[in-house]
């Protein structure tokens, strides 16, 4: 009896350890992605997958002198170009003035790689899955799944040799793959780009004092939220909604941001969008019309509407 | 030795294969490359081919074309660095514009319509009902006569739902582009959120 409980505790001790370490090689692959995308210089070209939807992007990075410079041009539409300088980012607009706001990292581009490693940490688990060759490259697989069931999941391919991120897959709970983030050309080099380089001395316009608190006077609660979001106190003000908002709310867990509008009923049937990950879920009920709008499931997204008393 | 020599690139003159030795030697040997290049000169006036065969310093003549050749650069960013030298000195978020600029700003980063995106509760009704078969023969014997007026209805019907469609979308993407907008900013909302809790925090506090 005594040997056959030694067995079975070393059992169970052999497949914990090697759970464990298994986690830990898993965060390691994390931390080489994040510092890939941090520390290089490079020059990528990257889509995104949405449906029969595609955008493409490129994305240039740059590091100097204990300086950051990175640079995003949506490839689709005109006229739109997304600089970081550092905590600083530009949106620089053809035909009307430049936005400036202060972050440390470009919002269009995966919060994946930018977020506190232990923010994802409390979300998420990470493993180590197989390698396999993509575009010409081997590639490691990194699953990060959701603690919780009602969050997305993460499949993320880096590059073997560098950690730079090759491939995003974000997975519903049925393991569907929702959006598909691919990078389609990459180039590391020693020296930061040469456009870069003539961007990093570039005037650019001043950040604005600070975005204008929300004015809205919340005459409605929010009596659920989903499992790790907590409410981001004083959104920022939406002056193109003002006329018609009723009441707003932004969510966050640290990586995913989730809104809440309550407006005036439309006569619509209660119904969901999805666009890519992001679900769109609009309810009409007692003469309101409540928007969820997020990376969450229709489930969660009808919980939250739901809870808007 | 020598007609040995002369056999063989005599062949090569006229395309016969070369062994690896030989290949080697002609190689090392620019004797055997003038003789080689003589050989191929006396082939083809035999031939009365009009033009001469390759002479041996032909690289030098190509390098000499590549160094002539002008340097194009490619320059990429451009257009943004005179965009962004021109004009902006003013942020869009700076005192002056704020009211107005935000909203239109918003739509202009727009980047992705919504008019992309699937209709969710479509399908399973899709899947469970069954496609309405088109009847070809009338079940009682009589073809019905069309009548026109109802197909205008319905018609006029199909556009008005079209229009609540469309109304619906603008609607949706403009909510879309506020939660965008949101994301953007709210990095910059959260540290100022910091730095007045830092400054009020202890009052707030005794008030709640």
């Amino acid at each position: 009896m005594m040997r056959f409980s030694g067995v079975c505790s070393a059992i169970v001790l052999v497949v914990f350890s090697t759970l464990a370490q298994a986690e830990q090689a898993g965060w390691a692959l994390f931390d080489k992605v994040q510092s890939a995308v941090k520390q290089y210089n490079f020059d990528t070209s990257f889509v995104v997958l949405k449906g029969t939807n595609v955008d493409t992007y490129r994305w240039l990075h740059g590091r100097a002198d204990g300086q950051e410079i990175e640079h995003l041009i949506p490839l689709d539409t005109s006229g739109v170009d997304i600089l970081r300088r550092d905590a600083l980012v530009y949106y620089l607009l053809t035909d009307r003035p430049a936005f400036v706001t202060r972050s440390h990292s470009i919002p269009e581009l995966p919060a994946l790689f930018f977020e506190p490693k232990e923010n994802i940490q409390r979300l998420y688990n990470a493993v180590a899955g197989s390698s396999s060759v993509m575009s010409g490259r081997s590639a490691q697989l990194l699953r990060l799944t959701a603690k919780d069931a009602s969050r997305y999941n993460y499949w993320l391919w880096l590059d073997d040799e560098t950690g730079f991120p090759l491939r995003i897959d974000i997975l519903s709970e049925q393991q569907n793959a929702l959006e598909r983030w691919l990078v389609t050309h990459m180039q590391i080099s020693a020296e930061m780009p040469e456009n870069l380089r003539s961007l990093m001395e570039a005037e650019l316009p001043a950040p604005g004092d600070s975005v204008p608190r929300s004015a809205v006077a919340s005459s409605h609660q929010l009596t659920w939220l989903p499992q790790g979001y907590t409410q981001v106190e004083e959104p920022a003000n939406i002056p193109q909604l003002e006329s018609s908002l009723l009441s707003y709310w932004l969510l966050s867990d640290g990586l995913h941001q989730v809104s809440v509008f309550v407006q005036q009923a439309q006569r619509l049937p209660t119904q969901a969008y999805r666009d890519g990950a992001t679900t769109i879920y609009v309810q009409n009920a007692n003469q309101l019309e409540v928007t969820v709008i997020g990376p969450v499931s229709i489930e969660t997204a009808r919980q939250l509407a739901a809870g808007v008393h | 030795m020598s007609s040995e020599h002369q056999d063989w690139l005599s062949a090569a003159s006229d395309n016969k294969p070369l062994t690896k030795a030989q290949l080697d030697s002609l190689l090392t040997d620019t004797e055997l490359q003038s003789t080689l290049e003589r050989y191929h000169l006396i082939g083809a006036t035999i031939r009365r081919e009009t033009s001469g065969p390759l002479p041996v310093d032909f690289t030098a003549a190509v390098m000499a074309e590549i160094d002539a050749e002008p340097a194009y650069q490619l320059k990429t960013d451009r257009g943004l660095l005179q965009r962004v030298n021109a004009s902006v000195a003013a942020a869009a978020n700076g005192r002056w514009l704020q009211p107005v600029a935000q909203g239109a700003i918003a739509a202009g980063v727009a980047l992705m319509a919504v008019f992309g995106v699937q209709q969710y509760q479509q399908q399973p009704e899709d899947m469970l009902s069954p496609q309405p078969l088109l009847q070809t023969q009338p079940i009682a014997g009589f073809a019905t006569p069309v009548s026109l007026s109802q197909t205008t209805v319905s018609d006029r019907f199909a556009e008005q739902e079209q229009q609540a469609m469309l109304e619906q979308q603008k609607r949706l993407q403009a909510l879309l582009n506020a939660h965008r907008q949101q994301v953007r900013v709210m990095e910059q909302a959260q540290q100022a959120n910091h730095k007045a809790e830092a400054n009020t925090g202890p009052e707030q506090n005794e008030q709640q």
